[in-house]
């Protein structure tokens, strides 16, 4: 493969947490206090450590295989036709993926700031966007992500920071009273989030050095799930559990109660709304990056850019399913969709990992070319 | 080679989704700023003579205990809310600037769609600074209107809530002197009362969670208004449930505000000299509070209250005591403690009785004593039972007079 090989350590951390940090920050402490009442922000950084193992899989096969991309290892590891099958999946749950996140895009946005745009107008606005800047090769989308992270990151820390004096500490006791099932059921609903890290098996390849590649995913995993931790923290330690369940969408609410001390600057929710709006677009962006390149290797053809615009009404076709937000999110094609992710995207990569040991195929070989 | 044109004609296109953030536009001059609302109960015989069938079909033969509330509004007029102090009050004072309505309705929303239907501009709340309900209202219960507002995306959790003692609709009409609207006048009391330490901090967003937790009931500022239309924060009301139980006045305010653990002390209090008639007022500056919490013989919740007190001699009324020296200070600061403490169990001891737990001991169980709360307690009934019936709370006053002022003895 002619790969230009610019991607460099501190691009694929940035790459990893835009695609990271989306839409679930929105109503995630809600889900997490759901399971789990006050032991909320121990469930979360549980599920983050999860989410750790996932990656390091994903980081391994990608170290172990420095040249080639997801498509021509899986088909390597586990035979041609169930690699292949394997892809197939992948991409028909993140086009799911990429429009059930486009929708609630769209359905926040309709139902909190714009109540007379149509959510298709919204959608197709940002989803738009996306797609063209499919067409680019990786090395844009890398600087792309390099430009927007600190605006995704820097205002979620500074609006944290904000609210800290408000804390009543109470809501976050007792800490550690966390029955197993709720472990369970916290960390299931936190990982769809997460579906995200699969975009490191499409920038490993292009990484100018392939060796820093842990490094990066950890750095990038650990920062992403540091932002969300810190909100589930502070939505919870404002909020209180009981009032927490009552709203759609904490982290919304959240900032918008957050006030600048000496009330110079109010209003703070539309700064959130904008990093938002900036972390969502990063997010779908990079599940378009994925189902393109991934289909390009599939079909082993050289460009990508066909693709972009053939997937177009395929994702906006699965946004406009839900009727309304209940199904959205407590629907049976979110559940089937959230559980596949978790699965394939999340999950298989460690087992391909385990039937690489199995086969005594040699793991890691950092740099180095194994084939 | 393409033509040029066509890249042009799909230039223009790209710009199409770009023009889409106008869908929303609305103009400031095109919106109806509701800056305050008022709940009223009215008579449903009344109500019925006055309502028009806009959310819902009126039916033969309705039954007669159904509930109406009268929403008043004051709605800003764009272009003559005065911008300065300068610009404002003169002449005319608050009909010029505000716009006050009155409509009746079922519930909040249908009174708001029957006010809509009567304002040309759409109504916006995202400039909402107060709602107030009368007594009445607020005894029946609250949460009928919260489940409006908290689906409502405008209206802001920073806003107020307030019980009031008249008819909450004159709270709409009063004409205050020190600013042109009354809405702004209200929410301004009530900010600057928390601001001066005579107040916690209470916007609906802090009732709300005080409503939804399990081990803690709501209260509100309780208003009412004076001869020269100025409006008196005359205690707070407490709440069981979403229901107004009674009111509090001012003077417990401060040891509500001691146990929520706000720190800032502005109420005054006349103590006696000891052994004599005489008295001292004397104003707490600051004040902490520590709670803790412990369950005896694995069935009785305990509470535990220390609280220390800085506080300043403003006035001292006795001709025979001087306060000169160190003893005498000591023996008012003993004092003090002890009528402190006296009156924090009286109130905490009458709040049990009304079965409001307005202080939170409950969301202190909670936290910091899990397995008794996960056997015994467990929902919001059953804390309130065992709050009035066996919670002890012990309470332990500590002063220190920092400050006597400019006057020697």
């Amino acid at each position: 493969m002619s790969n230009s090989r610019e991607i460099t350590a501190v691009e694929a951390a940035a790459i990893l947490i835009n695609s990271v940090l989306g839409i679930g920050i929105l109503n995630m402490p809600r889900f997490m206090v759901e399971a789990a009442g006050t032991g909320a922000p121990i469930v979360t950084i549980i599920g983050v450590l999860f989410v750790f193992i996932s990656v390091w899989g994903i980081t391994k096969l990608g170290m172990s295989f420095p040249t080639q991309s997801i498509v021509q290892y899986s088909e390597r590891i586990i035979g041609k036709w169930l690699g292949r099958a394997y892809i197939f999946i992948a991409i028909i749950v993140f086009i799911f993926a990429a429009g059930l996140l486009l929708r609630e895009f769209s359905e926040v946005l309709n139902t909190a700031v714009l109540f007379e745009t149509p959510i298709e107008v919204s959608a197709l606005v940002i989803l738009f966007l996306a797609a063209y800047f499919t067409r680019d090769s990786l090395n844009t989308f890398a600087y792309i992500h390099l430009f927007y992270a600190p605006f995704i990151f820097i205002p979620g820390i500074i609006i944290a920071a904000l609210s800290i004096p408000k804390y009543n500490y109470l809501y976050l006791q007792p800490l550690f009273r966390v029955e197993v099932n709720e472990w369970f059921t916290g960390i299931t609903s936190m990982a769809p989030m997460f579906q995200g890290v699969f975009v490191l098996t499409i920038i490993i390849p292009f990484m100018k050095q392939p060796g820093l590649v842990m490094k990066a995913s950890f750095w990038g995993t650990a920062l992403a799930g540091g932002v969300y931790v810190i909100t589930v923290i502070s939505a919870l330690a404002i909020a209180g559990p009981e009032e927490l369940k009552t709203m759609m969408w904490p982290a919304l609410e959240h900032a918008r109660s957050v006030e600048v001390p000496g009330n110079f600057l109010e209003r703070l929710g539309i700064v959130f709304l904008i990093t938002w709006v900036i972390a969502v677009f990063t997010t779908i962006f990079s599940y378009y990056m994925i189902i393109v390149n991934v289909l390009r290797q599939l079909f082993r053809t050289q460009d990508h850019r066909m693709f972009s615009f053939f997937l177009f009404p395929l994702i906006f076709g699965v946004a406009m399913i839900p009727e309304n937000v209940v199904q959205l999110y407590k629907g049976e094609m979110a559940k089937i969709v959230n559980w596949m992710g978790v699965m394939f995207l999340m999950g298989f990569p460690l087992l391909l990992v385990i039937v690489m040991k199995l086969r005594g195929l040699p793991l890691k070989g950092s740099g180095k070319k194994s084939d | 080679m393409i033509n040029p044109r066509i890249y042009f004609f799909f230039s223009l296109f790209v710009f199409v989704p770009l023009l889409s953030g106008c869908w929303d536009s609305l103009d400031v001059e095109k919106r109806a700023s509701v800056l305050g609302i008022a709940i009223d109960k009215v008579d449903p015989a009344e109500a019925k003579k006055e309502e028009n069938q806009i959310s819902h079909l009126k039916e033969e033969g309705e039954s007669s205990n159904e509930q109406y509330i009268r929403l008043t509004a004051q709605i800003a007029v764009p272009g003559r809310v005065p911008l300065n102090a300068l610009a404002g009050g003169g002449e005319g004072g608050a009909q010029e600037s505000v716009w006050v309505l009155s409509v009746v309705g079922h519930s909040l929303d249908d009174a708001i769609l029957n006010l809509q239907q009567e304002v040309a501009d759409p109504l916006f709340f995202g400039h909402l600074r107060i709602i107030v309900f009368s007594e009445k209202v607020a005894s029946e219960g609250v949460q009928k209107f919260n489940d409006y507002l908290r689906r409502q995306p405008q209206v802001r959790r920073t806003a107020w809530m307030a019980v009031s003692k008249e008819n909450a609709k004159k709270y709409m009409e009063i004409a205050p002197e020190l600013e042109p609207i009354p809405a702004l006048y209200l929410s301004s009391m009530v900010e600057d009362a928390v601001g001066a330490g005579k107040l916690p901090y209470d916007s609906i967003g802090i009732f709300w969670i005080a409503l939804s937790n399990l081990g803690q009931d709501g209260f509100l500022p309780y208003l009412t208004i004076g001869e020269k239309h100025n409006v008196r924060v005359e205690g707070v009301g407490y709440f069981t449930g979403d229901k107004m139980k009674g009111t509090i006045e001012p003077i417990k305010i401060g040891p509500l505000m001691t146990i929520l653990g706000e720190e800032q002390g502005g109420y005054g209090l006349m103590t006696n000299m000891p052994g004599t008639e005489d008295k001292v007022l004397v104003r707490a500056t600051k004040r902490r509070s520590n709670i803790k919490t412990a369950i005896k013989n694995e069935e009785k919740p305990e509470i535990r209250i220390k609280i220390r007190y800085d506080v300043r001699i403003e006035e001292n009324e006795s001709p025979t005591y001087s306060l000169d020296s160190p003893e005498i200070i000591r023996k008012i600061e003993d004092r003090y403690s002890e009528e402190v403490k006296d009156a924090y169990e009286q109130f905490i001891q009458d709040m049990q009785k009304e079965g409001s737990d307005i202080f939170g001991f409950g969301e202190y169980i909670r936290a910091k004593q899990p397995t008794y709360w996960e056997k015994k307690v467990k929902t919001q009934e059953q804390w309130r039972s065992i709050y009035t019936s066996q919670l002890d709370v012990q309470v332990e006053v500590q002063t220190r007079i920092t400050q006597i002022g400019m006057k020697e003895q």
